[in-house]
């Protein structure tokens, strides 16, 4: 009973009560679900360690990166001291294929000299060659009357003998007379007198190697002047026959600047030959 | 972003801080160089393949640097310097051109 009684004292209020949850009851719209609650949010400090971590993270990544191009860099600047970086083994081959290479180019180098000297002695040669060859060619061209000459001589001018025709025979005795006094280049008129030279009586006078010559005779011969004269002057020497056997007047003029102009062709050799 | 900027800071200091490298250093800087390159281009594929990962890129980069190191002075040791230092130049070549073909594959696939 006792239990009863409240109760009963109560059932306005129940009734209030339950009429309040029907209400809210109504209220609520069935076929939908109540909001699943969101997790709680992370607390802050664990949000700040997780930034800190990735903050970190990039700047290794920066740092990393970065050490990579300078060591990039740097190595492009170091490749040009390349045997630092090189093994010992390496470098004891690189030091003795330079030395072999070394040899060889000395080796080389003295063949070289070699060559060269050989063929400095061989142009030394072939100078001194050409040298006697250029005075054989002077002596011999001055001898055989190719080249014109000029120097100390006398001149004589035999003319035409009043008594008689001055003859061959001597006109080529004086012509050896002026040779045993040591002529060394005679010319009589135009004819340059070489070896091979003759004279013979003409009709018309004197025939030179072919020219006839025409008098007065004008020889010219290069040597000292003093013994040339005195081969000629001497008494009972050519000089005086003429006079008196030919009657021919005989003018010798030395002088110190004789020039012969004249030049004898070259004979060309039919039979002899040179002695190799 | 991060490894852009860092090679181009690095570049930068390089061309214009020019220390002398220790010669003890010297003949392992260019395997380094390699061996970072390699790392690097290791991140840039796993990055194309969206499992990139700033510890795994430090610790790769670290690893292989000292690695390839090790083996050279390694083989400096035993007297086949030369011969290894081809070798991990070869190997990091191998790698390099393998993932710059992924790179190339994940970039023209779109």
């Amino acid at each position: 009973m006792a239990m009863r009684k409240p109760e009963a004292d109560d059932t306005l209020s129940r009734m209030h009560r339950q009429h309040a949850k029907d209400k809210e009851n109504d209220r609520v719209e069935t076929g939908s679900f109540p909001v699943v609650a969101r997790k709680p949010k992370r607390t802050s400090s664990l949000d700040a360690n997780r930034n800190k971590a990735r903050l970190i993270t990039n700047v290794f990544v920066v740092l990393l990166c970065a050490m990579l191009g300078y060591g990039y860099v740097i190595q492009l600047n170091n490749t040009r001291s390349a045997y630092e970086t090189m093994s010992e083994e390496e470098l004891t081959r690189l030091i003795s294929e330079t030395s072999n290479q070394i040899q060889q180019q000395e080796q080389r180098r003295d063949e070289l000299q070699e060559q060269l000297n050989s063929l400095q002695e061989a142009s030394d040669k072939q100078q001194e060659a050409q040298r006697i060859a250029e005075q054989n060619e002077q002596t011999s061209g001055i001898l055989s009357g190719r080249l014109p000459a000029e120097g100390e001589g006398v001149t004589i001018r035999v003319t035409h003998g009043s008594i008689e025709a001055v003859d061959a025979a001597t006109m080529f005795s004086l012509i050896e007379e002026l040779r045993n006094a040591g002529a060394e280049v005679i010319a009589i008129n135009d004819v340059r007198v070489i070896t091979q030279t003759y004279i013979a009586d003409g009709e018309n006078g004197l025939i030179c190697d072919g020219q006839t010559l025409s008098s007065p005779y004008v020889i010219k011969a290069i040597g000292d002047s003093q013994n040339l004269q005195n081969a000629v002057n001497i008494a009972g020497g050519v000089g005086s026959r003429l006079k008196v056997k030919f009657g021919a007047e005989v003018d010798v003029t030395s002088s110190d600047l004789v020039k012969i102009d004249e030049v004898a062709s070259v004979p060309q050799y039919r039979y002899a030959k040179t002695v190799e | 972003m991060a490894a852009v900027l860092g090679l181009i800071i690095g570049v930068v200091v390089g061309i214009f801080v020019r220390p002398d490298i220790p010669v003890f250093l010297q003949p392992y800087l260019p395997i380094m160089v390699v061996a970072a390159l390699d790392a690097l281009l290791g991140a840039a594929r796993a990055y194309f393949q969206r499992s990139f990962s700033d510890k795994v890129f430090v610790i790769s980069f670290f690893t292989n640097v000292i690695t390839a190191t090790l083996l050279v002075v390694l083989g400096n040791q035993l007297g086949v310097g030369s011969q290894l230092q081809t070798a991990v130049i070869v190997v990091l070549g191998i790698r390099i051109f393998s993932n710059v073909s992924a790179i190339r594959r994940f970039i023209f696939r779109g």
